[in-house]
């Protein structure tokens, strides 16, 4: 039976019909879909993990319990779990660990550019990299099998392009979930260095025969004196770009880019052009083997983003000397300007920007920011970093002690604070570093699409409590109360005292949506032209993005974005700001809080 | 989204190959969002290139104007007549729609206001499939649609087929 999944969808299956019985991971675009996939089995185990490297050490201890185990991250994710891959492959496994990663170049949705095949070569484990959502299955599937075959942790690498296109799959039904039974063995197990140092050559043994499997997943189609070596969604933009250019060739694909077959020593006598997605990984093997190679090294194909079927029909053109160059793509008769994203209107993260906007007013303030949906406070110029998970209070921590002159406001997501910044409370206590550490807890992890966060079973005022930092709760769409308390926080903050503001209300999106269920209508809110006298602080300094500013300088709510959240009407000097129906506003703020 | 995926469902019942391309994350954050569709007996890259798409669907007038890099020789232009603002960059949607008909293959749709006599803008994104449907000659069954959505689905596919007479200005090919 053929579906039109998602590529991601398309892994949890292929996962689930080689009989998963574990799998954890943790949000992060484009890799949420595999494991809000596997939720719905109720037969295995299956969590959101606080951190990717939890989830790694659920899914790999699982294995060493002979379970059959996936964990599922995005690029960058990985590096949160280094420390136990490469520990996992040392041991290996006895059950199938299969890791997912979904990397994303061009960056539509991170912080940076990584090619997770790297991971790959440097703790010597196996990597498979699908082109599309058929082949996601397949290699989900065998690379779990493979996995446990080989007693050996394998990684499937994808791409936003095979994750989050949707296309035709067949699928084969789930299997029984494969649980296990843990057998000691220190040896093995317990990396103390005299064993760690036998496993090492256990692991470049293997490594060694890894190389050899390798060509299970290679094949070759068509012929011609130019070769093509593809791997992944390249090989789809090679084929295309081949085709468009009417050139013949053997275009070999490779489905395990690490490690290379050896094979592929002699693929051609001449120059090979390679045709991959991400960082010339491939590539750079060929040429270690000793294969004269036309790709990203020399700049053939661009080594930023992703590939288009422009660049690869550019790149095999240059890399052929055929001469060919596309047209330019036709511009608009009117440049629309850009439209950045922006935080959602009735977000409760403009309410708590906002509050410390007022309340640090005058102050030299460092916005030590982070990764989630309130790094988009960059708009009303309350971040000033955002590198990495965990950067506010990490980075905010080592600013503060650097420049003294500064308050620091770190501002960090729930989710983000119980990822990956723990530690550091921890640190900002023993420390006694002054910095004010606001947690933006809206109860989910917003930015990936709303899943659950730790927050409600483990509030974050309670780590204050019980780490000994001085805490506040506040309610940020009770503007008024919000600005008084941030105000003693930095007050607390300018007299050394490290303080932790958790700013609790729930993501709007998820209110909005529990409302549409329980059939409430939200009361919208409307400006009274003749009091509105065009100051601004609605648009300029809330920075509501349902409020537009008119030509005249007045503002004007879009009905159809406003979420009735009240804060414009609290913020307006003018009182020209209305609720349509004003007896709704307090028992919508209130059913908002329950979402 | 919800248009390709239904795109996506139509021609795999009628026996074509499909590739849908999506970036998620922040259309609800008011961000700009492109989806490509792409069918055939056999689709291979996922992404429609520049200057190669059949068909653009604006759901919106000035994400019109930043998709002209798929338009080619014949591409048909389909845009809902509705502007969202830029904050802090107000255009007037008069001189954008006045831009978009330099444009001959332009057919400039009423989604916005049919959606807002049929009771919510949501519905507009059904008006659009609707004229979409029948531009491409999909005889799809939409009985998974709601009674309103199924309203703003017909009105799309009557306006295609020039029951209804658009705006003259959006006549213009």
């Amino acid at each position: 039976m053929r579906h039109l999944l998602l590529g991601n969808e398309a892994i949890a299956y292929g996962a689930l019909s080689a009989g998963v019985a574990v799998a954890a991971g943790y949000p992060g675009t484009p890799s949420s879909e595999i494991i809000e996939t596997l939720l719905e089995y109720r037969d295995r185990f299956v969590q959101w993990a606080s951190n990717e490297k939890t989830a790694v050490e659920i899914a790999y201890g699982a294995a060493l319990a002979g379970a059959r185990a996936l964990a599922a991250m995005k690029h960058v994710g990985l590096n949160v779990a280094a420390d136990p891959l490469h520990s996992a492959a040392y041991t290996g496994v006895v059950g199938g660990f299969l890791i997912v990663t979904a990397d994303d170049p061009n960056m539509w949705s991170s912080q940076n550019e990584q090619d997770t095949r790297w991971y790959g070569l440097q703790s010597y484990i196996p990597v498979l990299e699908p082109s599309d959502p058929q082949e996601a299955f397949k290699m989900a599937k065998e690379g779990l099998m493979l996995s446990e075959a080989l007693e050996h942790p394998v990684i499937l690498r994808s791409v936003t392009r095979v994750s989050h296109v949707r296309a035709p799959v067949v699928v084969e039904p789930p299997a029984p979930p494969k649980f296990g039974k843990f057998a000691r063995n220190v040896e093995r197990y317990v990396l103390v260095p005299q064993n760690a140092r036998r496993r090492k050559a256990e692991v470049l043994r293997r490594w060694d025969s890894f190389a050899d499997l390798s060509s299970r997943f290679l094949s070759i189609e068509g012929d011609g004196e130019v070769v093509v070596v593809a791997s992944g969604v390249g090989y789809l933009y090679a084929v295309e770009a081949l085709e468009r250019l009417r050139v013949k060739a053997a275009v070999v694909k490779v489905g395990m880019p690490v490690p290379l077959p050896k094979k592929l020593a002699d693929v051609g006598a001449g120059e090979v052009v390679v045709v991959e997605e991400g960082d010339p990984v491939v590539e750079m093997q060929l040429r270690a083997m000793g294969v004269k190679t036309r790709g990203k090294i020399d700049g053939f194909f661009p080594k930023i983003g992703e590939l288009t079927l422009r660049s690869v029909v550019e790149g095999i053109s240059k890399a052929l000397g055929l001469g060919v160059r596309l047209p330019d793509p036709p511009t608009p008769p009117l440049q629309p300007p850009p439209r950045p994203p922006y935080l959602c209107p009735g977000c409760p993260h403009m309410g708590t920007f906002y509050a410390f906007k007022i309340a640090s007013a005058g102050q030299k303030v460092i916005w030590s920011g982070d990764i989630g949906c309130y790094t988009l406070g960059i708009n009303t110029g309350q971040q000033d970093l955002a590198t990495h998970m965990g950067s506010s209070l990490g980075l905010g921590m080592g600013i503060a002690v650097a420049d003294r002159e500064k308050l620091v406001v770190a501002t960090v997501g729930d989710s983000t604070f119980y990822h990956a910044a723990l530690p550091q409370l921890i640190d900002l206590k023993t420390k006694k570093v002054p910095l004010v550490l606001v947690v933006m807890d809206n109860e989910y992890t917003a930015m990936t699409g709303g899943q659950p966060s730790p927050s409600r079973s483990v509030p974050a005022e309670r780590l204050a409590e019980a780490v000994g930092v001085k805490h506040y709760v506040i309610d940020p769409a009770d503007l008024k109360r919000s600005v008084e308390i941030a105000k003693a926080a930095v007050a607390d903050a300018k007299s050394g005292e490290p303080v932790v503001v958790v700013s609790r209300r729930p993501c709007t999106l998820e209110a909005l949506r529990h409302a549409r269920r329980s059939g409430f209508k939200p009361p919208k809110f409307y400006v009274v032209a003749d009091k509105c006298r065009s100051c601004g602080i609605c648009y300029n300094v809330l920075k509501c993005y349902a409020i537009a500013k008119l030509p005249d300088g007045k503002a004007w709510i879009d009905p159809s974005l406003c979420s009735g959240c009240s804060m414009c009407a609290q913020v307006c000097p003018y009182d020209a700001i209305k609720p349509t129906e004003p007896e709704k506003v307090g028992k919508w703020l209130e059913l908002w809080s329950q979402a | 989204m919800t248009l390709a995926r239904w795109l996506g469902r139509a021609a795999m019942a009628a026996g074509y190959d499909v590739k849908i391309a999506e970036v998620h994350g922040l259309s609800q954050r008011g961000g700009s969002v492109e989806v490509h569709v792409r069918l055939g007996d056999r689709v291979y890259g996922p992404v429609v290139s520049e200057g190669d798409a059949d068909y653009v669907v604006a759901m919106e007038a000035l994400e019109a104007l930043r998709a002209f890099r798929y338009i080619g020789g014949n591409t048909v232009l389909v845009v809902n007549k509705r502007v969202i603002q830029i904050p802090g960059r107000y255009l007037d949607p008069e001189q954008v729609y006045k831009a978009l008909q330099t444009y001959k293959n332009l057919r400039l749709v009423p989604a916005f206001d049919i959606a807002m006599k049929i009771g919510d803008p949501i519905y507009e994104n059904s008006v659009l499939l609707g004229y979409l449907a029948k531009l491409l000659g999909v005889d799809e069954r939409v009985d998974w649609l709601d009674e309103r959505n199924r309203r703003a689905f017909d009105e799309g596919r009557r306006l295609a087929s020039g029951d209804l007479q658009p705006s003259a200005s959006s006549m213009a090919s």
